[in-house]
């Protein structure tokens, strides 16, 4: 018994003594990692690529390792940005936290009030960096009162893709997609059979925010939160009812399909002829051209008719600083953002997933001409932006809650099937979303 | 009250009296004993409660650092909230629409696996093979077969010459078919417990009931189910538990939406804390859902125990 008792202690403080050496032997780990590489600069990237997306990040990772001996880049994906981010919640402002954060480009405001990241300005004036070279439209988004906060990386744009072939069949010209409101109202009759709808939208607040901003509406007061704090919502607005009476007089035609929330479920539909049209992210142009049994054409948003097209916002996301990495790291870290920023590398990064060069010299590039020969289609979702006219509407709106206004703008969406007036629903959700600012509001004491 | 006195002491190796009447302490040898799982339940369980009640109470920053005490607010703002009333009815519908079908479906697989027959391990492995899928794994098939356009849900319907149901994005139809899909994940598990309960019946009391002649209908009801009673009213405890946490089919299958019919009260809770970082709001919905079991919990023990019958 007594022998029992004592076993049971001692492997019970074996546990203990195994669980606390181990971080001790990781942290002497790290001690020695850094220590010995004698002035290789550590830099820890923190990303959110999956899939094919990840390889091709790691890629670039490596070539940029093998070609600068004095720095070592680790990426470490942390799943998708919510859990990103949620996980840097926890290290930010301490050592552990990565040097360098991939975060999405509604997470602009938050990354911002944390406090703890080092806008890359610092380093864009140090080395007197030509922001030039930058796709406007892009850096422009992650850019405040002037001051570049972070480096954009992976950015897209949301397109009209449709079916050729189904074009055909009903009668429509297939090299011309609908651009205004009235002809998409009319190919998508056209193109309504008994198995097939026109037209489709996903339910997520990004193609609303889209879809308000090409018109060139506002999403949030204070010029989109752009100069001075965004305190109330503005898109119920003539343009966001534009777009809410849209879905709704095609979905009460039985020409528009709700194909829920999941982005794989509405390219399935489509992919199945389900649907003839619908919007999708630019990101995903390449792979739908490649898995559709049918010829795929990629066009501009529609806007409504007699209004004047003013360009799409990017989505995709963007890389932080952390103010508590070294200066070390930090200069290191800016050589992997310069790195990746050059035209080469964004050539390989676009071919590879279909992302938007940041630098558009990429798109001189021997790799991206014969791409674009084998994909035309690619070539539209690249000229959508560079006609696009760079104003507040298509900087994008910032704001800390812009998760939670997606969530109710999704609701207000939804509640159309369900014979919900459109303007009754958009006031809603500009209701719960102006009380979600002010509870923000509240809690960054202002 | 000395253990020691009464029995020859475990411990009686030790020769100092000092530490032998430390050890010996019942009390104390009993303390050592529970100290391992004391220590995980702590770290685990208990720290994390006292915290979530305390976090409760606070304006919260993004970060979720506590900024300033706010007594009840939190509460007060989530019984103002239609939001939470959705998500309050939700879970209580989900409840009702799992629990007791799911527990009626595994008893009524149970009773016909208990029959000797030959093959019957066949189908209680059958029955009870869902436990061995996880929910995440059988969420993503129950998303195929209620997919719109490709499931075979539709298929089926269309089939049969009916209208086509998107299963996942009416409302209507929304929480029901998540709650058809959990029914099937738990079956396996209700029905393993049930079976289980169902063998350790003595059967000498089916055999004088054979004796006595008495009809399959009256054997159910007065020995199996009293003689089962303990067993059913672990996984009624259990399934009810279960069900008022439910979250991983939510967030495969339809995220909460469409228009937060399937928005249960775990899941709010997630979106709250980790999409939205209101981790004062879904702190204070995780303080009210404790509660909320707790009395269910404490009701069932108190309203159905006096029935179960133990041998």
């Amino acid at each position: 018994m007594k022998k029992l008792l004592i076993l049971m202690m001692g492997i019970f403080v074996l546990i203990l003594g195994a669980c606390s050496s181990n971080t001790s032997e990781a942290n002497d780990q790290e001690e020695a990692s850094s220590g010995s590489a004698s002035g290789k600069a550590e830099v820890l990237f923190w990303h959110a690529m999956s899939g094919e997306l990840e390889t091709a990040l790691n890629k670039l990772v490596d070539e940029f390792n093998a070609s600068h001996d004095n720095i070592e880049v680790t990426a470490i994906f942390q799943g998708t940005y919510e859990e990103a981010l949620t996980k840097l919640n926890t290290v930010a402002g301490t050592e552990d936290a990565p040097t360098i954060m991939q975060t999405f480009e509604v997470g602009t405001k938050y990354m911002i009030d944390t406090g703890h990241i080092q806008p890359v300005q610092k380093y864009i004036d140090e080395e007197d960096y030509d922001t030039s070279q930058w796709e406007e439209n892009i850096s422009n988004y992650y850019s405040v009162n002037g001051e570049q906060y972070s480096m954009p990386f992976n950015s897209s744009t949301p397109v009209l893709i449709y079916n050729k072939d189904a074009f055909e069949a009903a009668g429509l010209d297939p090299e011309k997609a609908p651009m205004t409101y009235s002809e998409l109202q009319e190919a998508a009759a056209k193109l309504t059979t008994d198995d097939q709808y026109g037209f489709s939208i996903l339910n997520y607040g990004w193609f609303f925010e889209e879809l308000v901003a090409v018109q060139g509406g506002l999403f949030v007061n204070g010029e989109n939160g752009r100069e001075g704090q965004a305190t109330e919502a503005v898109f119920n607005s003539e343009e966001g009812v534009n777009v809410f009476n849209l879905i709704h007089a095609m979905y009460e035609d039985g020409t528009f399909y709700n194909a829920g929330q999941n982005w794989d479920d509405m390219r399935a539909a489509f992919q199945s002829g389900r649907i003839a049209m619908y919007l999708d992210s630019s990101a995903g142009v390449k792979s739908m051209i490649d898995n559709s049994p049918f010829e795929v054409g990629v066009s501009y948003l529609p806007v409504p008719d007699d209004t004047e097209r003013q360009g799409v916002i990017i989505g995709g996301a963007s890389l932080w600083m952390a103010s508590a990495a070294e200066e070390a790291e930090q200069q290191a870290a800016w050589e992997f953002m310069e790195y990746l920023a050059t035209p080469d590398v964004q050539a390989n990064w676009h071919v590879d997933t279909g992302y938007f060069a940041i630098n558009p010299a990429a798109y001189e590039e021997e790799v991206v001409k014969e791409q674009w020969e084998q994909y035309p289609q690619l070539k539209v979702t690249v000229d959508q932006l560079k006609e696009t006219k760079a104003t507040t509407a298509t900087q994008g709106a910032l704001i800390s809650v812009f998760p939670e206004a997606r969530q109710k703008v999704v609701n207000a969406m939804e509640s159309l099937y369900q014979g919900a007036d459109p303007q009754e629903a958009l006031d809603r959700a500009v209701e719960e979303t102006n009380q979600a600012l002010e509870v923000n509001a509240k809690k960054s004491g202002n | 009250m000395n253990l020691a006195q009464r029995e020859p002491s475990p411990f009686k190796t030790y020769d100092e009296p000092e530490r032998r009447r430390w050890m010996s302490s019942p009390f104390l040898a009993g303390m050592l004993f529970l100290l391992p799982s004391l220590v995980l339940f702590g770290v685990f369980l208990f720290y994390p409660m006292m915290r979530t009640i305390y976090l409760s109470l606070y304006l919260i920053d993004t970060q979720g650092e506590p900024l300033v005490f706010v007594g009840v607010e939190n509460f007060i703002n989530l019984f103002q909230s239609s939001s939470f009333q959705t998500s309050a009815k939700a879970t209580g519908l989900f409840v009702l629409y799992t629990v007791p079908i799911g527990l009626i479906l595994a008893l009524v697989l149970a009773l016909l696996a208990n029959e000797k027959v030959k093959g019957i391990g066949f189908f209680r492995t059958m029955f009870s093979s869902t436990m061995g899928m996880s929910v995440a794994a059988s969420s993503v098939i129950w998303m195929f077969m209620y997919n719109p356009s490709i499931g075979i849900m539709n298929r089926l319907l269309s089939g049969i010459g009916m209208s086509e149901v998107q299963w996942l994005l009416d409302p209507q139809f929304a929480l029901m078919s998540v709650a058809a899909a959990t029914i099937w994940m738990n079956t396996g598990f209700t029905f393993l417990i049930l079976l289980g309960g169902l063998q350790n019946i003595d059967q000498q009391l089916y055999e004088s009931a054979r004796v006595a002649g008495v009809s399959d209908w009256y054997k159910l009801r007065k020995i199996t189910l009293p003689m089962l009673s303990p067993t059913l009213f672990f996984v009624t405890v259990v399934s009810l538990i279960n069900s008022f946490q439910t979250f991983g089919q939510i967030d495969i299958l339809t995220k909460g939406g469409p228009m937060e019919s399937t928005n249960v009260i775990v899941y709010s809770i997630y979106k709250d804390a980790f999409i939205n970082y209101n981790v004062g709001s879904a702190s204070a919905q995780a303080v009210l859902l404790f509660f909320c079991i707790l009395i269910v919990t404490v009701l069932q023990f108190k309203l159905t125990e006096r029935k179960v019958h133990y041998q």
